[in-house]
């Protein structure tokens, strides 16, 4: 425990750091990234541009990152954490400004574009975990708790703002649910549940005409029959047709006629569904759940609470992404854009997933060296 | 102490985020299950709805022919222009520039300017034309390099070879409209589809028709077809075969619509018709009504132009007359009443009746034709010479419950299958029937009105024509029909064979004899011997000061006051194979306009 204090990094140990690794989630997570792979192939109609190609050397950076960071010791890492997320929230006020899009989420770097939401979710992971430990005072303390909601609404609302409310209240649950991990007092949670509760006819009053039908559009697709209820209209003929057992790889007549909208994104698993039926989308689901499952015992095995948070932060992250996936194309909640983790063909939010595997790598790798 | 408490706490909130995720899993599971295998069959459905989509192919209409034969309705390919719409097409210019340099009907342009109203976002082939002329079509392939948008499409165009012989029997096919689909709810809604509107095209429009194939079009999400192939075939329509036979229609019609005489004032043809039946099997070998129309017209697309002049004629050609124009039958129902005397036995085959010219009833006069009148005379004179006065008294004796029974056991007013929408029933008037519809009872005068086809009572010619064919049966009800082997069964004719024996031989002096009314009308041939009875219809009472001052002349009076003339047969007298109606609508007496036409016709079929 105490040699490796003031020493972050050593270069020598590389393959001994790489043995520590936890190579079946590693495996587990290369599945998933074979399946997305597979998706993405059959979504461009059995080619590998415009989609597949483009993933696997994404997932190949993926894999780079993670055995790069499981090189630095985590605490190195969380030192980074308040320069992370300062780095994180300018980014997003740089958006509002110079964004690229039609919703400004974007930074144009020239070879691809950055989406700054998805970073700051792990930023907010690595900011709490510092937080919480570094001023380890009464957690049922409300101005404190105050202060670590505001670093998490803060940026949530920018997000909210631009506008992405999937992302903004995805952080927004994240950042929560860590603080409750904290041990916020449950006198507070119900308080805030109830105010909240007496506070939204106020602010539904107060709102534009066209501010509450995007909100009722939201919560209700189907009233938007040519865009949104349309999109998952589509979504849930093509996952209810795959039956059981699919209509067969490279065979999904919802996906192949165009009647599937970003099928190589958010909806990227509705053709799994439609290809491969139940089995295949609950071996997804399954795989999803082993991941959770790992990092579980992780968390269980785990002394220091800021790894545990951190343990904690990333499985939640890989949870939400899924949830609010599945659930949105499957039209059990709203459609809020988030995609599939390892599958999506999304850009900054593979690599923040990766970053969240490469931090559990480092922890694992810290731990006993 | 504290350090480990908290531990324990942010283990324990752990654990409650750990079962919400379990359960989460667990509603995503549930909800696929619920999606995948228990809506399955649902979202398949909608599936293949987006999937593809079916157009209905056409099947080809059945063709109908003559009883030797000869085609009265057919097909012939016909090209179909089509123009490919799509969102910034200058639709208006393209159409000036197809009417600069071709034919176009108007009201096509019309419909076609809704369709694609309709249409053109979907960037479809929207149907505009199929009556284009060869020279139309040559005209604009040459030039199809200015039109990328026209496409030209085989399609079925259904021709009538024989034109306006036939165009009442057979017919039309129009477009399908909403009518015929409120009116039909088995019809299926398919833009394009002609089905018959009038006579066999219409009658036996589903059977011609045949049934609907379909097409499977694989389409993607933004309509564009990806492959497209025959699902289902079409069932072609069945051919019809009818009794008529093409000769003897084409002749009667001839013969009707040139009568010699009267021919200096008009030159329209005749107004009438002309039915020749078997009296065996009831097949209608010709079924002429005049004045026609050419069914062609209609396949072309009718102009508006010519349809008010069909419509607006007053001698209403698109009317068939033979079986659905209603007319007083006048004395050729004489037999029918004769028969309902014999029958109930009120005189016997010598009984004679005086006859002066007019029979008095109450203060009322009813007259014989003959001015003088025919003197002591018994039945069968009295049907040779047609003399009214004796029929009146006959009538009188009879009762009209009697002869209005008799009439419809020969097949006046009753219920006849033939294969015409268009046929209407005739009316045999009965003292209930005075009642219920003149709110008046029955008087004696209506009946002695009755007792020579004249008063409330109407028929069609085709009923005559069953009249007769019954009467020279004498076995069975004969019933009419178009088609050929139908192999009807009839059932027996309840009259005594006797009484008919004398009724036929009295029909055979109406022309046989010399004082028959349709002598001059006897078959040239000698071994050859036609029976029949003429008529002469009133169409205006004549009052008694136009009686004394002398009846005017049917010739100087207006073509519509003029008598109808009438006249049935049958041939060959001893063994009787045809009955004939003739009727010359305002034609004057039934002895010199009607007899001699069936004369001329039984001739063509006998001789």
């Amino acid at each position: 425990m105490l040699s490796y204090k003031n020493k972050f990094y050593k270069p020598d140990g590389i393959l001994k750091k790489l043995l520590k690794i936890d190579w079946f989630l590693l495996f587990l997570v290369l599945i998933i990234c074979i399946i997305g792979f597979g998706a993405l192939y059959s979504a461009g109609d059995g080619n590998l541009n415009p989609w597949a190609l483009n993933h696997l050397y994404k997932i190949i950076m993926g894999f780079l990152i993670v055995f790069i960071l499981s090189q630095f010791k985590i605490n190195f890492i969380v030192k980074f954490s308040v320069i992370f997320y300062l780095f994180c929230v300018l980014c997003l006020i740089y958006v509002i400004y110079f964004g690229v899009g039609d919703v400004k989420r974007w930074i144009d770097l020239k070879y691809f574009f950055f989406q700054p939401s998805e970073l700051t979710k792990v930023s907010v992971i690595l900011l709490l975990a510092k937080f919480f430990t570094d001023y380890p005072t009464n957690s049922s303390n409300l101005l404190y708790n105050l202060f670590a909601m505001l670093l998490v609404l803060f940026p949530g609302f920018l997000i909210i703002n631009q506008p992405d409310l999937g992302t903004g209240s995805m952080l927004i649950i994240l950042g929560f649910s860590i603080i409750f991990l904290n041990g916020l007092s449950l006198n507070v949670i119900f308080s805030m549940i109830i105010v909240s509760l007496i506070s939204l006819p106020i602010i539904w009053q107060n709102l534009l005409d066209y501010q509450k039908y995007r909100i009722l559009v939201f919560l209700n697709p189907e009233l938007d029959t040519l865009g949104k209820g349309y999109q998952i209209m589509q979504s849930k003929i093509a996952i209810g047709s795959g039956g059981i057992f699919g209509k067969g790889y490279l065979a999904g007549s919802q996906s192949r006629l165009d009647f599937l909208p970003e099928k190589h994104t958010d909806f990227v698993f509705t053709l799994i569904s439609e290809e491969m039926g139940f089995i295949g989308s609950l071996l997804v689901i399954i795989l999803y759940l082993l991941i959770n499952l790992i990092l579980m015992r992780e968390f269980l095995k785990e002394e220091n609470l800021t790894n545990k948070i951190l343990i904690f932060g990333v499985s939640f992250l890989i949870f939400l992404y899924v949830i609010f996936n599945i659930g949105m194309v499957s039209g059990l909640i709203p459609v809020v854009g988030a995609p599939l983790p390892f599958i999506s063909n999304g850009g900054t939010s593979l690599i923040t997933i990766f970053i969240g595997i490469g931090i559990i790598q480092s922890i694992r790798v810290s731990r006993n060296v | 102490m504290k350090k480990f408490n908290i531990k324990k706490d942010v283990e324990r909130r752990f654990l409650m985020l750990s079962v919400l995720k379990g359960l989460s899993f667990g509603v995503l599971s549930w909800r696929l299950f619920d999606l995948q295998v228990i809506e399955n069959k649902k979202y398949d459905k909608l599936s293949k709805d987006n999937q593809f989509n079916f157009s209905l192919v056409v099947p080809e209409r059945g063709e109908i022919y003559d009883r030797k034969g000869r085609v009265l309705a057919a097909n012939r390919d016909a090209f179909s222009l089509y123009i490919k719409s799509s969102e910034n097409l200058n639709i208006d210019q393209i159409l000036f520039k197809l009417m600069s340099i071709t034919n176009l009907n108007e009201d096509d342009i019309n419909d076609f300017k809704i369709r694609y109203r309709d249409l053109y976002k979907n960037n479809v082939n929207i149907f505009m034309t199929d009556n284009l002329s060869q020279r139309d079509i040559s005209k604009i392939a040459v030039r199809l390099h200015e039109f990328p948008e026209v496409n030209f499409l085989m399609t079925k165009k259904r021709v009538y070879p024989q034109g306006a012989i036939t165009g009442h029997l057979i017919g039309y096919t129009g477009k399908l409209t909403e009518k015929d689909l409120q009116k039909n709810k088995n019809l299926i809604n398919f833009s394009n589809l002609r089905i018959g509107k009038y006579g066999l095209e219409k009658f036996f429009d589903k059977k011609l028709r045949g049934e609907f194939g379909r097409r499977r079009q694989e389409v993607n999400a933004r309509g564009k077809i990806i492959t497209s192939n025959l699902y289902e075939k079409p069932n072609p329509g069945k051919n019809l075969n009818i009794s008529i036979d093409l000769n003897i229609q084409s002749y009667a019609l001839s013969r009707l619509q040139n009568i010699k005489s009267n021919k200096l004032e008009y030159n329209e043809p005749e107004t009438g018709s002309v039915i020749v039946m078997d009296v065996n099997t009831g097949e209608l070998l010709c079924c002429v009504s005049s004045p026609n129309f050419n069914p062609n017209i209609f396949s072309r697309g009718i102009k508006s132009r010519e349809w008010k002049t069909l419509i607006n004629n007053k001698k209403a050609p698109l009317l068939n007359r033979a079986v659905s124009g209603l007319y007083p039958p006048g004395s050729t129902i004489k037999m029918a009443v004769a028969l309902a005397a014999l029958e109930s036995g009120v005189i016997g085959y010598d009984s004679k009746f005086f006859c002066n010219g007019v029979k008095e009833y109450g203060d009322m006069k009813f007259h014989c034709w003959h001015k003088y009148g025919h003197g002591n005379i018994n039945l069968s004179q009295a049907i040779e010479r047609s003399c009214d006065v004796f029929f009146y008294e006959l009538g009188l004796k009879v009762g009209i419950e009697k002869i209005g029974s008799m009439l419809k056991k020969l097949g006046l007013s009753a219920n006849i299958n033939l294969e015409l929408n268009e046929l209407r029933r005739g009316l045999v008037p009965s003292k209930k029937w005075k009642l219920e519809v003149k709110g008046t009872s029955w008087t004696p005068g209506e009946t002695i009105n009755a007792s020579i086809g004249q008063g409330y009572m109407l028929s069609n010619p085709i009923e005559l024509t069953t009249m007769v064919a019954r009467i020279a049966n004498s076995e069975m009800s004969i019933e009419p029909t178009l088609l050929s082997n139908k192999k009807q069964k009839f059932s027996k004719l309840d009259i005594n064979k006797n009484h008919l024996t004398y009724i036929k031989s009295a029909m055979s002096n109406v022309v046989n004899n010399e004082f028959g009314t349709a002598y001059k009308s006897k078959l040239k041939n000698k071994n050859i011997k036609m029976a029949g009875k003429t008529g002469t219809v009133q169409v205006i009472r004549i009052s008694e000061e136009e009686r004394e001052k002398g009846i005017v002349k049917n010739k100087d009076r207006e073509w519509n006051k003029r008598d109808h003339a009438l006249f049935v047969g049958y041939a060959p007298l001893d063994n009787p194979k045809y009955s004939i109606c003739v009727i010359v609508e305002h034609g004057g007496s039934g002895s010199t306009t009607a007899a001699p036409i069936a004369r001329d016709v039984i001739s063509k079929l006998l001789i």
